[in-house]
């Protein structure tokens, strides 16, 4: 993984200096709320509904053990015990206090970490794939050109003031795990590791979730990477200078794409990109070497064939079988697995994980997969590159500490967006919701005769728990006054050359006691309608939504 | 008299310079549009014929509304302007180090904030990533 230069290192410690600064003008009165407001977003500075929340930046999410256990650290000395997986790849702590966040920054820094731009109207962490460099499917690694577009947008002084917040996604395999449909830029890149400079990449613009759900237009089919970064600078301006600042609920690209159409956006985008293409920022071959070589296969060695073990331990150990069923991938390498610890447990909000567990997770990634760990955007950690010989002593330890759910992408493999509990945007409470269906659906049998459901709860339209792209989304909504809940169908992030989809609303929203009996409906109707096993989206998009609105507001009729 | 920061041959300073009298873009451009000094809005379409002026000042609503950043980049680059560039407005001491960068050579700062501050972050960084007007070699060419 990408190894701090002096300079990236020297860089950060002034940013963590300047915040301090800027905190103690602050609290000596000499900035006022709404300056000292712009100024700690973007150091990863939110003020919530019952505490601060300091985002932490996982850059394309990838961190080295020795940051984990720093993370781990803080959430000990500056928190309560405890961090959140964001569904940006990104850290979050939710309880420190505003005056020790210099000296979080500070610890931050020290393990060559930062808080940059994860808050505030600016460029935020580039996302990827979890499963970068590893997973089986893959074609090119994303990762450095998401750490080529991170340096490029550290503190861009031109885009730094942008009408909303711009969030890039970058994928380099067949399926899109990263959901770059759905985001402001997303990029597919093509290629091969050995010659990164002579990648493509296909640049769409403009999709988000939110208020407005729409999915990205391809602008650039084809881009010879060199100019990744001129082309992704003619966008910014085109979006610096015309994105609304009128009303932010109109302020985000996808808005000024559809109002320029997607044609006459690319028009205006090509045309200021005639001005930058072949200049200063195109990037030469030895700066694509460079950063690949710090993403080169880890060191791996010839594994002996242990199918015939593993059989074994499936056997006599039915919960490890599950998961190796579920949370173990396949590897590009011979002998290997990705793993994901899911964070996913009854009564635990999805993606909060005790300071205990994180360092708990370090030293696994230590011991079994070359000191690196990846985030998730579904708020789990995933262990990429782990010998099969050495599944089953990773899951008994696992078991232990309360990681070895063996849910991945099954009914209680939520994404649920904190809510209501914490954050003042919501309209209503997320969590309750995730727990009382995690203990709804608790029994794993039904879950595995389920099997692939993405069922993702948002607390408000901001969307993120990425409801719209659930094959079950729930929305929380305010219906005078009180929390109700909007049920919706079919929508997926995207799969192999499947653009993603938005799903649809199944009709009027139903109160929290609800919820669950109408989920319980939903899966019924699945389980009686599907074929063979066929999995809940096909199935869906078979009948269609009659058969489910049908059933779920028959007896309100 | 208003409160300047200027970048110079010997780096960026406070200056003390008298309040200069700005025309409004439609007035100067009335009065014949050449030389003397212009201000213009950050929502400004910049054009050839401002090049005369000898100064220009963009008029910043808000720190937060970064047209006026992208207005500089093009004026110095795409525009080649040589003029004083002047950032005025909704400007404070923490966003002076962005419009540096951005090819500002002027900084007024409203009434009541702190030039000494202003000064001491105008350039929080010793060196930058990305190439910019004050800066025009990106660092991964280094």
């Amino acid at each position: 993984m990408y190894q701090y230069s002096e300079f990236d290192r020297s860089f950060v410690n002034q940013r963590v200096a300047h915040y301090r600064d800027q905190t103690q003008r602050y609290l000596d009165g000499k900035l006022s709320d709404d300056e000292f407001l712009q100024l700690r977003l973007r150091n990863g500075l939110y003020i919530q509904r019952l505490a601060p929340m300091l985002r932490v930046a996982v850059p394309y999410g990838t961190l080295s053990s020795k940051q984990l256990h720093a993370l781990a650290s803080i959430a000990r000395n500056y928190d309560r015990g405890y961090g959140h997986l964001s569904t940006r790849q990104n850290m979050q702590f939710n309880w420190p206090a505003l005056e020790d966040v210099p000296d979080i920054l500070q610890a931050l820094a020290d393990v060559d970490m930062h808080a940059i731009q994860t808050s505030g109207s600016c460029i935020r962490n580039v996302t990827t794939d979890q499963f970068a460099g590893a997973a089986a499917d893959e074609q090119i690694d994303p990762r450095p050109f998401c750490e080529l577009l991170r340096q490029w947008s550290t503190s861009h002084p031109e885009f730094e003031w942008l009408p909303r917040k711009f969030k890039i996604a970058v994928t380099g395999a067949t399926q899109d795990r990263a959901a770059i449909g759905v985001h402001d830029i997303g990029m597919r890149i093509y290629g091969d590791d050995a010659s990164p400079e002579n990648a493509l990449v296909d640049i769409y613009a403009g999709g988000g979730l939110g208020r407005t759900p729409v999915l990205g237009a391809l602008i650039y089919q084809g881009l010879p990477i060199k100019h990744l970064l001129t082309y992704t600078e003619a966008i910014m301006r085109v979006y610096n200078r015309y994105g609304r600042r009128d009303n932010k609920y109109k302020a985000r690209i996808k808005i000024l794409v559809r109002a320029l159409t997607a044609e006459g956006f690319k028009a205006k985008v090509d045309e200021e990109w005639t001005h930058l293409k072949d200049g200063v920022s195109t990037v030469p071959a030895d700066t694509f070497q460079r950063l690949g070589e710090f993403f080169t296969p880890p060191a791996y060695t010839d594994q002996p064939d242990v199918s015939a073990t593993l059989a074994d331990q499936r056997l006599t150990h039915p919960a490890f079988n599950r998961w190796l069923t579920h949370n173990v991938g396949p590897h590009k390498r011979e002998g290997y697995a990705v793993v994901t610890l899911s964070t996913k447990s009854v009564g635990v909000p999805p993606g909060d994980v005790s300071s205990e567990q994180i360092d708990a997770v370090a030293d696994w990634a230590e011991r079994y997969s070359f000191g690196e760990i990846r985030i998730s955007h579904e708020q789990n950690f995933v262990l990429a590159h782990v010998a099969k010989s050495q599944l089953f002593e990773l899951w008994q330890q696992a078991e232990a500490h309360a990681l070895a759910s063996h849910n991945n992408g099954l009914l209680s493999d939520m994404i649920c967006c904190p809510g209501g509990d914490y954050c003042s945007l919501a309209n209503a409470k997320s969590l309750p919701v995730a727990e009382a269906i995690q203990r709804r659906f608790e029994d794993y049998d039904f879950q595995f005769d389920l099997g692939d459901i993405d069922l993702n709860i948002s607390g408000c339209m901001n969307a993120c728990g990425h409801h719209h792209v659930g094959h079950i989304g729930i929305l929380g909504v305010d219906k005078k006054g009180q929390e109700f809940y909007q049920i919706s169908l079919g929508g997926h992030a995207g799969h192999s050359e499947i653009p993603p989809k938005l799903g649809q609303i199944v009709g009027p929203s139903v109160a929290r006691a609800e919820v669950c009996d109408v989920i319980d409906k939903i899966l019924r109707v699945y389980l009686g309608l599907r074929l063979d096993h066929e999995s809940f989206l096909s199935c869906f998009n078979r009948v269609g939504i009659a058969p489910f609105k049908e059933n779920i507001y028959a007896s309100a009729a | 008299m208003p409160q300047l920061l200027r970048n110079s041959d010997q780096g960026w300073q406070i200056v003390d310079e008298p309040d200069a009298q700005w025309q409004s873009l439609s007035d100067w451009q009335a009065a014949g549009g050449s030389r003397g000094r212009v201000t213009v809005n950050v929502d400004s379409e910049p054009d050839q014929s401002w090049l005369s002026a000898d100064a220009i000042a963009v008029d910043f609503p808000a720190l937060t509304d970064g047209r006026g950043l992208s207005l500089a980049v093009l004026l110095r680059t795409r525009y080649g302007y040589t003029g004083d560039l002047v950032a005025r407005g909704g400007v404070h001491e923490d966003v002076v180090h962005f419009l540096a960068r951005c090819g500002f050579n002027v900084i007024e700062l409203p009434q009541g904030r702190d030039l000494q501050t202003a000064l001491r972050w105008v350039s929080p960084h010793t060196d930058y990533y990305q190439a910019s007007v004050s800066n025009p070699t990106p660092h991964f060419l280094n």
